[in-house]
């Protein structure tokens, strides 16, 4: 039973692993630490995973126990270059498919998402995949009016910072 | 002005592509790894601080000074027994308070709701912390009352002075060391707890404050 309920972790996380590896892109920068938060999740989302019941859908589930474990539980490793960031996935950006001012601005726009809190950092996740307010205020324990304003707060000061 | 947005939240989706990607194995060695969270670190430094208080009467030194026949011949044997009674009535109800936060802190609720229960949980050990402290306090008081109260406090704490030193003048050289020592042990002890727990849950105090000023 437990080697079942294991193997069809596993493969529900290999499958949808790419969530986790964009939260542990937004709130790490370097390699290591990127590994380190990913791990911390992957424990966290099997030690929950008896209580995950299928009445959501798999992904949907990981969004809350990934994000929970980025701002909550988990504590960087003490042993960390500062210096050595921007190896990660953000500042990748492919040259062909974009004009160089289009690149520019999205590049702008992702240092400035790196710069924000936590909790803000939360909320920009959330909603650059996709998710209502609705869910978005459910994840984060917030009241859904509360979610659209300091959103809306958070899209004004991206845009000043594209538009000074 | 919208359009940017939405031009991040497309790029950012096909960043898929472009993540790292583990194989099954490499998942599935991950899975029996040690946690390092917060709430475990919590977990185990509070189990430590439920356990050094009494360790302290471990120390031979420490049992000499709660030793019975000095608390006898001192006059406090009996508010010592009481103190020491209600003291593990209290640390009992401590630890069981501790095991039940403990107990319902789930990594499935919301960021807020999670934080929340970690910090009650931190307050509940908070809480045992200044009692701790509070009660040697109190010993350290009942003893210098004690002390203080005694017609033959050299006899009472065998302490063989050459005769050159003033027997009441050494009474109150004793008093003094005692409450110094007193409030330096406790100040060293407090100390210890608040820096091991600010460096553990400044993060989580923050981001909790964050969040809470987004509902203000």
């Amino acid at each position: 039973m437990t080697k079942e309920l294991e193997h069809q972790f596993v493969s529900e996380l290999e499958a949808n692993q790419n969530i986790v590896h964009k939260v542990c892109s937004l709130y790490t920068d370097n390699r290591e630490a990127h590994n380190d938060l990913f791990q911390e999740i992957t424990i966290q989302l099997w030690k929950a995973y008896p209580k995950f019941r299928g009445d959501s859908k798999f992904s949907t589930w990981m969004y809350r126990v990934a994000l929970n474990t980025a701002i909550t539980l988990y504590r960087k490793s003490r042993k960390q270059p500062k210096t050595q960031a921007c190896d990660t996935v953000l500042y990748k950006v492919k040259a062909e498919e974009y004009d160089p001012t289009q690149e520019r601005q999205l590049n702008l726009m992702y240092s400035a998402i790196r710069e924000l809190g936590d909790i803000d950092k939360a909320l920009v996740f959330l909603y650059l995949e996709d998710k209502n307010y609705g869910e978005i205020a459910d994840t984060l324990g917030i009241s859904e009016v509360n979610a659209r304003v300091k959103m809306s707060r958070i899209k004004t000061k991206l845009r000043t910072i594209l538009n000074p | 002005m919208m359009d940017e947005l939405e031009l991040l939240k497309q790029d950012w989706q096909k960043r898929d592509r472009e993540m790292p990607r583990l194989t099954y194995d490499e998942i599935h060695r991950m899975i029996w790894k040690k946690s390092s969270s917060v709430v475990r670190w919590i977990f185990y430094i509070s189990i430590i601080e439920f356990i050094v208080p009494h360790l302290l009467y471990l120390l031979p030194s420490f049992r000499s000074g709660m030793n019975y026949d000095v608390a006898g011949s001192l006059g406090i044997r009996i508010p010592l027994i009481v103190l020491t009674v209600i003291q593990y009535g209290i640390a009992l109800y401590f630890i069981l308070q501790f095991y039940k936060r403990y107990r319902e802190i789930s990594v499935l609720d919301s960021a807020g709701k999670l934080m929340n229960r970690i910090i009650r949980t931190r307050k509940t050990v908070r809480n045992y912390v200044v009692f701790c402290l509070s009660m040697i306090l109190v010993f350290f008081g009942v003893f210098i009352w004690g002390m203080v109260l005694s017609d033959d406090l050299i006899e009472a704490l065998h302490l063989h002075p050459d005769g050159q030193v003033d027997p009441d003048r050494l009474k109150w050289i004793v008093v003094g060391i005692m409450s110094v020592a007193g409030i330096v042990f406790t100040a060293v002890m407090g100390g210890i707890y608040f820096l091991l727990y600010g460096l553990l849950t400044r993060k989580l105090y923050r981001n909790y404050k964050d969040l809470r000023r987004m509902e203000g």
